[in-house]
């Protein structure tokens, strides 16, 4: 009884307040985030500290403003830019279980990177030893998200089926990482943990300038979005009813690769391959604002997005709260229960 | 009559399947006129699919073409086609999160601007469309919530919040009981008159096409494309070009396809709308001849054999076994 009356009573909130609610709780999600880790800062210390400049202890302005805020930074970009393009490939290929890497992105991200880092030893050449710039893991990623990406586009040029290209996509995946996995059995002990830990994903470790060139990024890879809301909405009804409403699902199609490969690749390339979060959020999205307009949808998704990876990144931090988890490993841990608890407590498929 | 909407000259359409080409409709030649109801009729496999997908532009012809107001479909783009011809297909694909009124007014996709932000017109459109198909009152339900009787209802809603000029429907009753079958054709009958549209309908309910249709249109393999009025069609015994073989045929006096290979001969008497059906009854039964004459009467039901008088058709069916 209880849960109709709840039922009812979210059908009346606006879903334009409920966005209001959602951008309220990611400001503190943000600032819980920063105020968590190895040093315990209060969140009025951090607040008066970053508008007046005045840290109570010096060290204190050097950890939140070179260390926590630009992964909090990050794990927003990463939260929205997963969530939204999730949404897309979902949405385009009526699919509940796609995400933004199903066009084979992280694989090829993968690629890349253990290249950089596996193939030196696995020729038997010591070519950077243990330490490896963050920018070239962030070059060699985007380098082999790109490779994948556009051979996937080749593909999806030739054939006009968005199943044909889905299934395409995921066998470049298994492909790209049967590579992967060549290069690892033969390469040493030390890089072979380097490239597991990479894999795990990490939010920190990231320089501002880094966290601008992914924010910029992550942007222009918003701004096709942006452009075919209209043309999302009409794909909800499948491929023929959009093109019967003077929808053009080849535009559609390249604008859906450029834009997953643009914030899925470069959030890959940047903090590693994030499961979990592209497939769920969108879904998370829908439930709670009870929606298919995408022009609610595409920001809810983004705020939802970078409020799960907060939470989960303030979860890494917690326990023993002097070393952190892989964000991957708390982004399954802790999400898969609170998605799998929404999906039995609302009917799942009728809501997609 | 009214204006023809559609025309097609000489079409002959198929696909390619890797070098060969495969011929389906040869030499087709068709008017579809506003304030129209017409039926598309034939067998499965024929190409009726291929026709609409032509209709729609999807398909281009390799001869022959397709005028839409006259002029030629392929020289309409996308966008503008879409404000002229709308569709609604067999398969149910539907969000289940989105009300009725939201996928009414997907409709007006091709009318609003890249936001998709609806004007107060566009507004006026998705009422007076929902009015027409009488859902006014699923405004606000999720199409996971209601039947598929009424989720067909708001799909042609959404063809006709997108106010073209030509409603295109690909067998819309396909999964619906009877009563929702006629009351949809009976619904795309009054859109088609009261907003002067020409609505074309791929079916299979040959019975229910000649009940609500304003004109059929039949096509089978190897036959030029039969257009008329059910009524016409029917009196001139043309509709049994629907039927291949001579198997079964259409029976004008109870207006449906009956087998025509039983030769049956029973002297039967009585009311005549209940003799047909005895004379099923007994077919069914694999009884094609008795030696006695039966009477059939109406008010009180009694079917009169060999000085008995039988209550039912099953005891009447029993005793004769015996």
């Amino acid at each position: 009884m209880s849960c109709i009356f709840t039922d009812n009573s979210m059908q009346k909130i606006n879903p334009i307040t409920l966005l209001f609610v959602g951008l309220l709780l990611l400001v503190m999600s943000f600032l819980l985030n920063i105020s968590l880790g190895s040093v315990s800062i209060s969140t009025l210390d951090i607040v008066q500290g970053i508008f007046s400049g005045h840290w109570a202890r010096a060290s204190w302005g050097q950890i939140i403003l070179n260390y926590r805020i630009p992964k909090a930074v990050v794990a927003v970009v990463a939260g929205v830019g997963l969530g939204i393009s999730g949404l897309q490939m979902q949405t385009f290929f009526r699919n509940p279980l796609a995400g933004p890497f199903v066009l084979g992105i992280s694989s090829g991200a993968g690629l890349g990177v253990a290249v950089l880092m596996l193939a030196g030893s696995a020729f038997g050449i010591i070519a950077f030893g243990s330490s490896i710039n963050p920018w070239a893991i962030a070059i060699a990623g985007s380098l082999g998200a790109g490779i994948v990406l556009i051979t996937v586009s080749l593909v999806a040029w030739k054939v006009k089926d968005s199943m044909t290209l889905l299934i395409v996509g995921l066998m470049f995946g298994s492909a790209v990482s049967a590579i992967v996995s060549v290069l690892s059995y033969f390469s040493g002990a030390e890089e072979l943990k380097l490239f597991a830990i990479w894999s795990m994903g990490s939010l920190g470790g990231l320089v501002w300038n880094q966290v601008w060139v992914l924010l910029m990024v992550c942007v222009l890879g918003i701004v096709p979005v942006v452009a075919s809301v209209k043309s999302y909405n009409g794909m909800l009804l499948g491929e023929s009813y959009a093109k019967s409403m003077g929808i053009n699902p080849d535009r559609l199609r390249w604008l859906m690769i450029i834009s997953t490969g643009l914030l899925a690749g470069c959030v890959t390339a940047f903090c590693g391959p994030i499961a979990f979060v592209g497939i769920a959020v969108p879904h998370l999205a829908r439930m709670i604002w009870r929606t298919s307009d995408h022009r609610i949808l595409f920001p809810a998704t983004a705020i939802v997005g970078a409020i799960l990876l907060l939470l989960c990144d303030a979860v890494a931090q917690l326990p023993g709260s002097s070393q952190s988890l892989p964000i991957n490993a708390v982004t399954s841990l802790v999400g898969a229960p609170i998605v799998i608890s929404l999906v039995l407590r609302k009917n799942f498929s009728k809501e997609f | 009559m009214g204006e023809i909407a559609v025309r097609g000259m000489n079409l002959t359409l198929g696909y390619l399947r890797g070098s060969s080409r495969k011929e389906i409709l040869v030499d087709l030649n068709f008017s579809l006129f506003s304030g129209e109801l017409t039926c598309l009729l034939g067998p499965n496999g024929v190409g009726k699919s291929t026709l609409v997908k032509a209709i729609l532009g999807e398909l281009t012809p390799w001869q022959g073409e397709i005028r839409l107001k006259g002029k030629p479909i392929h020289s309409y783009s996308n966008e503008n086609l879409s404000k002229q011809l709308s569709v609604v297909l067999t398969q149910p694909v539907f969000p289940g999160n989105m009300t009725v009124g939201q996928l009414v007014a997907l409709g007006r996709i091709p009318h609003t601007s890249w936001t998709g932000k609806l004007s107060f017109a566009d507004g006026k459109v998705i009422e007076q469309a929902m009015e027409a198909t009488k859902i006014s009152y699923l405004k606000d339900e999720r199409l996971g919530e209601i039947s598929d009787g009424q989720r067909q209802k708001a799909m042609i809603a959404r063809a006709l919040a997108q106010d073209g000029q030509v409603m295109v429907l690909d067998e819309p009753t396909a999964h619906l009981d009877l009563v929702n079958r006629f009351e949809i054709m009976g619904l795309l009958h009054e859109i088609a008159k009261s907003q002067n549209k020409a609505v074309l309908v791929v079916t299979h309910d040959l019975e229910i096409a000649l009940e609500t249709a304003d004109r059929l249109w039949l096509i089978n393999c190897g036959l030029p494309l039969i257009a008329g009025l059910p009524e016409d069609l029917v009196i001139s015994g043309q509709i049994n070009k629907l039927l291949p073989s001579e198997k079964f045929k259409f029976s004008v006096e109870r207006g449906r396809i009956e087998s025509s290979t039983s030769q049956v001969s029973f002297q039967l008497s009585g009311s005549p709308e209940l003799i047909p059906w005895l004379k099923n009854a007994l077919v069914k039964a694999g009884i094609f001849s008795l030696d006695f004459p039966i009477h059939i009467t109406n008010d009180p039901i009694a079917i009169n054999y060999q000085d008995h008088a039988y209550r039912s058709v099953e005891h009447f069916l029993e005793a004769v076994n015996k």
